[in-house]
């Protein structure tokens, strides 16, 4: 179980350039699905056909890109400037190592003597440990994307610590429950979307595409149970799959949360309210877009978003699978 | 002087701020009359020329009419005329400019942004940008009663600035944003059918509307022609000026249109940066990458509509955008030009849609 995670954690898929990870994942959930198709953007659009005579569409929606950064200058001493894909943490990315799609390596560093709080994108550097614009340009070009690096380690209990787990869980989750997922009454989209991180345009188009009546994200939630993160963040670790509630992109669909809450509690699955004062995700897109649909979102917790120790408990994405399956096999 | 730039002489001295774009689409439909095969207006404004192509590939170019204006919102007893910006202003640009104040088939009159002379402000206000509600515009009315004889709070005013070459084949002039796509893509039309060419793509020319405030005239005409394949022609920000780091540094006037990979509303798709760069190679026509990510185009409503469409952004360098004075180079548009046209009529098996 962890390894199939594991093996779709490693491929890098920096916002527009998902197309490896885009092809793992079709190979993954082909033999689950009656048809699975890419569109123009790169969005992974696969469908198991329902039973019922005039079956509804759920779509269930996680995004495969993940955050990074872009190189937009090389200087003459071969160092090399940077501009952020996503919400970056610049505190947690500093004096780290990023790996780019061609397998480069280098270390992100602000400029000497900056204070953390003054950090800024523009403070910020890539050292390759070359020393010309010359032997920079052999390795990277302007343009080329990289990421943090880091691999994915098992801590206490059933968590685990690594990166990108957003969102790479919420395609796991997808891929899980496709499997289960074998005699739907309604048809049942599973949407591996591109871009979420740099605003839900991926899924803005796949919406288009589908035209859901029901719509499903499956993503991260930042975890209120670290030191200082204040009153407002109410998700905890280990405590269960999250049902959104909201966000600052979206007021979930009413009816769909509270019949993911009745589901939760009739089927036994460990489940958690989530209200978030921030944040975005692909809801808001498949909410409002072609018409709309009744959109909701199930979230896995997750402790130190966006950084490259991210971590999240296998508990958790059980309980998001199981909740999963259930909605869709459940008459919304 | 090359046609196009007589055309664009025309199209920037035109008033068509965002929402108002009726004086530039004249011109343009005057320019292009007999040379399509089919018009579309839309509810909004936007005109639509197509050239049918031999293949069912539709490519949409795109360039936006709206200029970034002002609009009148009250005025007082003395005549002075108070103002909302239409569009993003730095409003330190503002300050003393002559303007066109009034509307669509309104006569224009003359006006000027009023500011405090430097022997009447006070200490805290030397040195400081005059806030946007404390200017107001002059148009020369001794009263009320007299100034709303020639215009209305809604009226809007653009820059007056003459359409002007100076140094090194530099122009100067207002609305180069975008009135230039707009120019592009009536030389791209005027080659076709004066060549006679039969293009491979069904090209579809999208002059658009309200660029400047939230991008709907693109979104709207994205959607109603659903196209395989979008190239947006821009106007971009340089900052190949003074006390800007070279690391900072958006695109150089003089080296060709900018190819954008990523801006602040569109991460392009890689296949269709270097498609337009492998195209600049291949014509030898110079080109660059739009380096620094900031700004954002049509292209970030374009790219996601329609269930997705792969989109380019080539964009002339300009410097100081978005003011009565914005300068390009002449090279830059003949070579934008060129680019554009090569991707017209390219092939539809040799872009990424192969």
């Amino acid at each position: 179980m962890i390894n199939d995670l594991k093996t779709i954690m490693r491929i890098q898929g920096i916002s527009s350039r998902e197309g490896k990870i885009g092809a793992k994942l079709t190979e993954i959930i082909k033999p689950y699905v009656d048809e699975v198709s890419t569109d123009p953007l790169g969005n992974v659009i696969a469908v198991k056909r329902g039973s019922a005579k005039e079956p509804k569409k759920i779509m269930l929606c996680a995004h495969m890109d993940e955050i990074g950064f872009v190189v937009n200058y090389i200087q003459d001493n071969g160092l090399v400037r940077v501009s952020r894909v996503g919400g970056i943490n610049y505190v947690a990315a500093a004096f780290t190592r990023v790996v780019f799609e061609n397998g480069v390596k280098g270390v992100i560093v602000p400029e000497g003597k900056t204070d953390p709080k003054d950090y800024t994108p523009e403070k910020f550097y890539i050292d390759l440990g070359v020393k010309t614009k010359r032997d920079a340009e052999r390795k990277v070009k302007i343009g080329d994307a990289c990421a943090l690096e880091s691999t994915c380690v098992k801590l206490g209990g059933q968590k685990y610590t690594g990166r990108p787990f957003d969102d790479r869980i919420g395609c796991y989750v997808l891929t899980e429950a496709a499997k289960q997922i074998k005699n739907p009454e309604n048809d049942v989209y599973y949407v591996f979307s591109v871009q979420e991180e740099v605003g839900c345009r991926g899924s803005y188009a796949a919406s288009f595409t589908v035209r859901p009546d029901i719509g499903i994200a499956v993503d991260v939630t930042p975890s209120g149970d670290v030191v200082g993160a204040g009153t407002n963040l109410c998700v905890k670790l280990g405590g269960g799959a999250a049902v959104k509630v909201k966000d600052s992109s979206v007021m979930c669909d009413h009816k769909l949360v509270s019949d993911l809450v009745s589901i939760a509690k009739e089927k036994d699955i460990p489940y958690q309210m989530e209200v978030l004062t921030y944040g975005g995700t692909d809801t808001c897109s498949m909410q409002t877009v072609a018409g709309g649909s009744r959109a909701g979102c199930i979230s896995v917790p997750v402790r130190f978003c966006h950084t490259q120790n991210e971590i999240i408990d296998m508990d958790d994405v059980d309980a998001c699978v199981k909740l999963t399956v259930a909605a869709c096999e459940a008459v919304l | 002087m090359a046609k196009g730039l007589e055309l664009l002489e025309k199209l920037c001295q035109a008033f068509g701020p965002t929402s108002c774009e009726y004086e530039v689409a004249d011109i343009i439909c005057a320019e292009l009359e007999g040379k399509y095969d089919e018009h579309t207006v839309d509810f909004i404004g936007n005109h639509i020329f197509r050239i049918k192509g031999t293949s069912d590939k539709k490519l949409m170019f795109s360039a936006h009419m709206d200029e970034v204006g002002l609009m009148l919102s009250s005025i007082d007893e003395n005549g002075y005329i108070y103002f909302q910006p239409v569009g993003g202003f730095d409003i330190k640009v503002l300050c003393g400019r002559k303007l066109f104040v009034g509307d669509y088939g309104k006569e224009k009159i003359s006006g000027l942004i009023a500011s405090k002379a430097i022997h009447q402000q006070s200490h805290e206000e030397r040195g400081r940008a005059t806030p946007i509600d404390r200017m107001y515009i002059d148009i020369g009315a001794k009263s009320k009663e007299d100034a709303e004889k020639y215009v209305s709070v809604g009226d809007y005013a653009v820059f007056d600035s003459d359409f002007v070459r100076f140094g090194d084949g530099m122009i100067k002039g207002k609305a180069i944003d975008d009135r230039l796509g707009c120019a592009v893509l009536c030389d791209i039309v005027n080659y076709i059918h004066e060549n006679k060419i039969k293009p491979d793509f069904d090209l579809y020319f999208c002059f658009t509307v309200r660029e400047e405030v939230g991008r709907s005239g693109a979104s709207i005409t994205a959607n109603r022609i659903r196209p395989d394949m979008a190239i947006v022609l821009e106007a971009t920000a340089v900052a190949d000026i003074a006390g800007t780091p070279d690391y900072k540094r958006v695109a150089k006037t003089g080296s060709g249109p900018a190819v954008s990979y990523m801006d602040n509303g569109t991460s392009y798709l890689p296949e269709m940066t270097n498609f337009v760069m492998d195209l600049g190679k291949k014509h030898d026509i110079p080109c660059q990458l739009k380096q620094y990510v900031s700004g954002g185009n049509d292209a970030g409503h374009i790219h996601k509509a329609s269930g997705g469409v792969k989109t380019a952004a080539i964009s002339c360098p300009t410097r100081y955008i978005h003011s009565a004075s914005c300068v390009f180079n002449e090279a830059d548009y003949d070579s934008m030009y060129r680019l554009a046209r090569e991707a017209a009529l390219c092939p539809v098996n040799e872009t990424p849609l192969k």
